[in-house]
């Protein structure tokens, strides 16, 4: 049959002896990598992890984020340490701008921290399409308990 | 007679010299193969910032003026659903009408930029978004004064009916 008369690549003449690759272009594509890699090099790394239930919004400001108490503010409701303290819709249209379970939860860590009022700063991750009036309670709130150093986290243009 | 030796070298196409040289790359792979898992695993692809503010002096009863002292009054930016409006007190100083899904953010730069060079309060500015406002636009507002030379920024909030209050 043709199918075993058929000779071997190994044995046509014209491949040589030794098969060699092309490195030049496999180099030229690693070595681009390696440039960029190096340019998103971080030594520091990231202190603070965003929460993945918000998108953050965008901003010019080179500021970076030291580690620090943090609430999250997402579409659903106000969520800190992984835990869901409230959901928006309870207190949106409240009267009260105290919103009673983020304010009995900073005044638990107000207790942890201690009497360090320089410790008493606060992160707050809102996702880019929360209403203000949502960020304006909570910020209330946490000015009620005593934190007054307000950051927000964004994403670096 | 002794001709110098630049002259009478001959010089190798360059296939030839491609032929010869056998340049090894196997190290070369190694490191870069090394090396690319390591910087993948450190690198930073979204970097974070974060942006400080404050809440206004009567909120946070930590205020700049003295007992009975008229406190200074400061540039304040009202974005509204329509419009942003750069206001001092109760005067309306400027108003920058919306362009479609965004508001003019260099047109307000340019704005605070001027009003700023006569107003008493120079590194300081209050951004007071109304309810419905998403925080995106807030912090475009909050980038345009910083822009402009306002260190400081106190985060209030604009009444829907400011005439209701008088």
């Amino acid at each position: 049959m043709a199918l075993f008369k058929k000779k071997s690549l190994a044995s046509v003449d014209h491949f040589g002896d030794t098969f060699k690759p092309q490195m030049t272009s496999l180099i030229d594509i690693l070595t681009l990598l390696l440039v960029f890699l190096i340019q998103s090099f971080s030594a520091e790394g990231n202190l603070v992890t965003p929460s993945t239930d918000l998108t953050l919004p965008m901003s010019s400001s080179k500021k970076p984020p030291k580690p620090s108490l943090m609430l999250e503010l997402t579409h659903n409701g106000v969520v800190a340490d992984g835990k869901q303290l409230t959901a928006n819709e309870s207190f949106a249209r409240d009267p009260d701008f105290l919103v009673k379970n983020v304010y009995g939860w900073l005044m638990a860590q107000k207790v942890k921290i201690g009497k360090a009022e320089t410790q008493r700063q606060i992160i707050l991750q809102c996702d880019r399409d929360l209403e203000f009036n949502i960020v304006k309670r909570i910020m209330f709130t946490c000015s009620k308990a005593g934190f007054t150093d307000f950051s927000v986290l964004v994403i670096e243009e | 007679m002794k001709t110098l030796s630049l002259f009478t070298k001959t010089f190798v196409p360059s296939d030839a010299i491609e032929a010869e040289i056998d340049l090894d790359v196997k190290p070369m792979m190694n490191v870069l193969i090394i090396l690319i898992p390591f910087l993948v695993s450190v690198a930073e692809y979204t970097r974070l910032a974060i942006i400080d503010m404050s809440l206004p002096p009567n909120v946070t009863s930590v205020g700049g003026a003295g007992q009975g002292e008229k406190p200074k009054l400061k540039l304040t930016v009202v974005v509204a659903p329509s419009y942003l409006c750069v206001t001092l007190g109760e005067t309306m100083l400027d108003s920058i009408a919306r362009k479609g899904q965004d508001y003019a953010y260099d047109s307000l730069a340019a704005r605070l930029s001027s009003r700023r060079l006569t107003a008493d309060v120079k590194d300081e500015v209050i951004v007071a978004p109304r309810d419905g406002i998403q925080f995106k636009h807030v912090v475009r507002v909050m980038d345009a004064c910083r822009k402009t030379g306002f260190d400081k920024i106190s985060l209030a909030s604009a009444t829907e009916n400011p005439s209701a209050g008088k």
